[in-house]
């Protein structure tokens, strides 16, 4: 690790915050140890932030607040606290009810899964910076592996000849999940670098997630998703574009 | 959720997420208007989180949603570019940092690219670590630390006086 290097990292450390465990910091922090000029820079970022940090905390907050939103909550209060014994015995009879007509008991309006997916497709479609910028497979898997994010992927033929772009680590539920970042080779908006996102996300931390491995299709704002599973993995799979374009890259 | 517990983590947290929304919207009426927002829903829908560890990061997110939502229908947010380093690392001199108020923070985060001040009051305000601050943000935590850099770099120009002219328009949110 270069001094500038460490310089990159350092300037986000937050003394006396939950960096100070962060091993994120760990190999820069000791070079800043060694290395005299980098330990004055630091010196000087941290007295900065010291300084800075309270004057932040001190934007005062309007007296009476606090009683305001205690006192909307009873305005507020909905009459479902009042009824919600009946209510839920009537709604939980309209599920059992709608469940068995129409077969799909035991159903989900919006499961884990559902939520996964969009909230996925919110992140590939909306502004975003790949932790690395790589066009190498092998680089990628290893970046994922060090990140403890999902590396055991399998990629379907289509997939592994993609020009790859880089990758990131994204969460869900506080389990990391791996976004290998495409390109299809079709124009692309300024800024853009990527434009086919596959999500991998362990089986086990997507409750509802189809379980075979004929991917399914389904249109998710204005992505196209083809999800499916492997023994391990549930994977993801969004372009803006139409099925035939991703059916290209799951063959 | 019975009322004590309500009132607990509205003692607990309201400042906190007051001060948040105040260094988003720079309006106090806007910015207690989201807090309580906030602690509705956290009274309608609290009970549905499971871990009570998450009741901060629950917190955050929702207001932050609250204020994008509210944004969102002035003004579509532009697509960023945020993946190329920036060369120009933000050290803010200790000497400036001292002749600053709170007034004259917030101030600069209003100076700011939308984008970047979210990221950057979280820097200065919570102790959230990066995860949890990419859980509010809903974005990865590269994202994060990139908008952060960016931001600190952009805070020092405006503390030096020099706000380099942002190259993304202002207000838009992410």
């Amino acid at each position: 690790m270069t001094n500038q290097e460490a310089r990159k990292i350092l300037a986000l450390f937050r003394p006396g915050s939950a960096d100070e465990k962060d091993p994120s910091f760990d190999e820069a922090r000791q070079l800043a140890k060694t290395d005299p000029e980098l330990a004055s820079w630091f010196a000087t970022h941290c007295e900065s932030y010291l300084i800075l940090r309270p004057k932040f905390q001190s934007i005062p907050v309007p007296p009476g607040l606090k009683e305001q939103i205690l006192s909307e909550r009873k305005i507020y209060r909905p009459p479902f606290q009042k009824y919600w014994r009946p209510l839920l015995a009537m709604a939980a009879a309209v599920a059992v009810l709608a469940g068995i007509t129409v077969g799909l008991w035991p159903f989900h309006s919006e499961t884990d899964y559902t939520a996964y997916r969009k909230r996925m497709i919110k992140t590939a479609m909306g502004p975003y910076s790949m932790d690395l910028n790589a066009t190498n497979a092998a680089q990628i898997l290893a970046f994922l592996k060090t990140s403890n994010a999902p590396d055991n992927y399998a990629l379907s033929s289509g997939l592994k000849t993609a020009a790859l772009v880089g990758c990131a680590v994204s969460t869900w539920q506080g389990n990391p999940v791996s976004m290998i970042c495409f390109k299809t080779g079709r124009p692309m908006a300024p800024g853009d670098q990527s434009d086919l996102w596959l999500f991998v996300a362990s089986r086990k931390t997507v409750s509802n997630a189809p379980a075979s491995s004929a991917p399914v299709f389904a249109r998710v704002n204005k992505a196209t998703t083809a999800t499916w599973s492997d023994d391990h993995n549930t994977y993801v799979l969004a372009a803006v574009g139409d099925e035939v374009l991703l059916r290209k890259y799951l063959q | 959720m019975p009322g004590p517990e309500f009132e607990t983590v509205v003692a607990s947290y309201y400042e906190p997420l007051y001060r948040f929304a105040m260094s988003l919207t720079r309006s106090e009426a806007d910015a207690c208007d989201l807090a309580q927002q906030t602690f509705y829903m956290w009274a309608t829908k609290g009970h549905q989180l499971r871990e009570a560890s998450k009741v901060k990061s629950w917190l955050f997110t929702t207001l932050y949603r609250a204020f994008l939502e509210s944004r969102r229908t002035l003004t579509r947010f532009p697509h960023f570019e945020l993946s190329e380093a920036d060369s120009d690392l933000p050290v803010i001199q200790p000497e400036a940092a001292r002749q600053l108020d709170a007034a004259q923070a917030l101030e600069a985060l209003e100076h700011m690219d939308g984008v970047y001040r979210a990221p950057v009051a979280l820097f200065y305000l919570e102790d959230c670590s990066y995860q949890e601050i990419a859980d509010i943000l809903e974005v990865p935590i590269g994202t994060v630390k990139s908008r952060m850099a960016r931001g600190l770099a952009q805070l020092k120009h405006i503390f030096a006086g020099s706000n380099p002219s942002p190259k993304q328009p202002r207000g838009p949110i992410d």
